[in-house]
């Protein structure tokens, strides 16, 4: 990376890194468990799918769409994943390529029903969700085979200390980062999230954006959806209810608006960490699990607010 | 004025096959019901169609406003769930709190409502964060309430009334969902907040140049929205008679995909309760398709969301012959 570009990496940290160092600070301070080394490859353990998924989000809302499929998305591929682990155990390689591809593929098929329908992606996506739901359910109604060792060490193991996993979003981030912000298709991609008609009138196809951003969104859950599998050790239909909003949540804690045209990878992985660190630490304070949930959902919204300046000050 | 002038013009000029899309999809998807089953078209099973409609539509017309104005409110499913465990709770079985339970169950909607509303109105934020962050205080609150059992028990006569059938025909809950509807078009075509929300949805900077009270337009529309979400809990609880922990969970997805069906898109300013209702019609009516042709469940999820799929294609087809611009 070029120096000027460390430079303004540096001044626009985005705020929610402010607020995950402020919640570290508390957690250092008052809990002992926080700090211990266990604790935190925890932390980063359970934060790679949500960081996976969100970066995946981000190529979709930084265009100006959503999409709410990738939650069942991850629930089909970790129970196909788990069943063809099952089956064909010598041939794990060939199996996480094809379970990453059918991610992908499904991901494609949003983005050309969208091009071709001329349909609202949160309506198209909506109705992709029940359409996986239904497709995991026809497979089966309950936890279903065995994963295979190579993906449970990718979720759950370290190397010198460092969770595995950390490594795999990592290199994600980093090629999120340059596809997104560094390269001739991401500033594509915003522009077309600032003004659809805009970047239309200025010649952008606005249909091979759409295409390959849905593309990147689903090829991540399909990854996500391995560190599932390797997490739960098993085929479990419902893994992935509700983590389309939780990687909605993350991205605009992360300081990309919902209607697009801005996107940060930094702040997005910033974003992941506070909530994980956030979960982590109830815990630890043995909060119960319904205050826990009010708690959260209030975080949200004082976070959205305190979000609130930096945005006035760009409008996008 | 000019925002008004020019959508009255374009309202001539184009005889809007953009509103009626929804209504011609909801025609042709009742001529296949009718196809697959003739008891389609029989009384009795459009009347019970209706009656389970009640719940979502009831909910759907409140949403309408705020997606006028081009908002959004992912909280209306905990609230309908808050809705009918605080009834249950508050009603305890005795006559006597009957009032007293909807009566409680309709502050507490309209509470979430005015909280969503003065946080998205005075804050200016992302309505969709605010709205799913509110979702899940509520859903917390209702949990910490029920103590994750399901508690409370619905007054004598709450039921009987409100899930009977006058004159032994017609369901008080059809009557109830038309009732809502008729009001929200009201509400829509002739109040001052009707028109306000319209404009301040067309374009918010133009409306608050020309004097209108954006915030104060905003925070009553998202209380409508947590007053109908809090009827339509009424509702639910009134069907089912017992108020489990969360009976409205995920139900904001159908009320949305109803709203923008009907024709309110995300953009605000155009649609109505109108065809919200119609939207409302045509998911049912694909569920209940998939449920006739019996169908196992998994294969009813695949299907409803082929046909929402389907008939929002169908919808925005038509739409683009009328005139109508798409958004992507």
């Amino acid at each position: 990376m070029r120096p000027l570009a460390i430079a303004s990496l540096y001044q626009g940290l985005p705020r929610i890194w402010w607020a995950l160092l402020a919640l570290v600070v508390i957690g250092v301070l008052l809990v002992p468990q926080f700090r211990t080394g266990s604790n935190i490859v925890n932390i980063f353990q359970q934060s790679a799918t949500l960081a996976i998924l969100s970066i995946g989000q981000a190529f979709v809302i930084a265009g100006g769409m959503i999409d709410l499929s990738v939650g069942q998305l991850v629930g089909l591929v970790t129970v196909v994943a788990c069943m063809m682990f099952e089956r064909f155990p010598d041939s794990v390689a060939l199996v996480v390529a094809g379970c990453v591809l059918l991610g992908a593929a499904i991901g494609l098929v949003n983005g050309e029903l969208i091009n071709r329908l001329r349909m609202p992606p949160l309506i198209l996506t909506f109705g992709m969700l029940s359409v996986l739901q239904g497709g995991i359910f026809l497979l089966t109604d309950r936890s279903v085979g065995q994963v295979a060792p190579p993906i449970a060490f990718l979720s759950n193991g370290t190397l010198l200390g460092v969770p595995v996993s950390l490594f795999l979003v990592a290199a994600v981030g980093l090629a999120a980062h340059y596809g997104l912000q560094r390269s001739v298709f991401g500033w594509h991609l915003l522009a077309m999230g600032n003004s659809a008609a805009s970047a239309r009138k200025a010649g952008l196809g606005l249909a091979r954006l759409t295409r390959w951003s849905y593309l990147v969104s689903g090829l991540c859950a399909g990854i996500a959806a391995l560190l599932v599998a390797g997490r739960l050790g098993t085929g479990f239909p419902n893994a992935g209810n509700g983590l389309e909003l939780d990687a909605i949540v993350a991205v605009v804690l992360g300081g990309t608006p919902l209607k697009g045209g801005r996107v940060s990878v930094v702040g997005i992985l910033g974003a992941v960490l506070f909530l994980g660190v956030m979960n982590n630490l109830l815990n630890l304070f043995q909060v119960p699990a319904f205050t826990q949930i009010v708690i959260k959902g209030l975080i949200v919204i004082v976070a959205i607010l305190a979000d609130r300046p930096a945005r006035a000050a760009r409008p996008a | 004025m000019s925002a008004l002038t020019e959508s009255a013009l374009r309202a001539n000029r184009l005889p809007s096959l953009e509103k009626a899309a929804v209504w011609i999809v909801l025609i042709v998807l009742l001529g296949l019901a009718g196809l697959a089953s003739e008891a389609f078209f029989k009384f009795n099973y459009l009347a019970n169609l209706l009656r389970q409609a009640a719940p979502v539509g009831i909910t759907a017309v409140g949403v309408t406003f705020v997606m006028l104005l081009r908002g959004v409110d992912l909280s209306v499913g905990a609230i309908v769930s808050m809705s009918a465990v605080t009834c249950a709770l508050v009603m305890n079985g005795l006559p006597g709190n009957l009032w007293i339970g909807v009566a409680a169950a309709c502050a507490c909607g309209a509470a979430v409502g005015l909280a969503n509303g003065l946080v998205i109105a005075y804050g200016r934020v992302s309505p969709f964060i605010v709205t799913l962050g509110m979702s899940i205080v509520v859903y917390g609150i209702v949990q910490m309430g029920t103590g994750g059992t399901a508690r409370g028990i619905v007054s004598p006569g709450f039921r009987e009334v409100l899930n009977g059938r006058i004159g032994g025909v017609l369901p008080v809950l059809v009557v109830c969902l038309l009732a809502a509807v008729a009001i929200g078009i009201f509400v829509q075509s002739r109040l001052r907040f009707g028109r306000s929300v319209y404009l301040v949805g067309a374009n918010p900077e133009a409306a608050r140049l020309a004097g209108l009270p954006v915030e104060r337009v905003t925070v009553a529309a998202y209380v409508v929205a947590g007053l109908f979400a809090a009827l339509g809990g009424l509702a639910l609880l009134a069907r089912t008679g017992v108020s489990g922990t969360n009976p409205g969970a995920g139900m904001e997805f159908d009320v949305l995909a109803a709203v923008v069906l009907g024709g309110t898109t995300f953009a605000g300013g155009r649609g109505g309760v109108g065809g919200t209702f119609a939207g409302v019609m045509v998911l049912l009516i694909a569920l209940n398709l998939a449920n006739v042709a019996g169908l196992p469940y998994a294969a009813q999820l695949a299907i409803k969301g082929f046909i929402i799929i389907a008939a929002s294609a169908a919808h925005s087809w038509i739409g683009s012959r009328g005139g109508g611009r798409n958004d992507e």
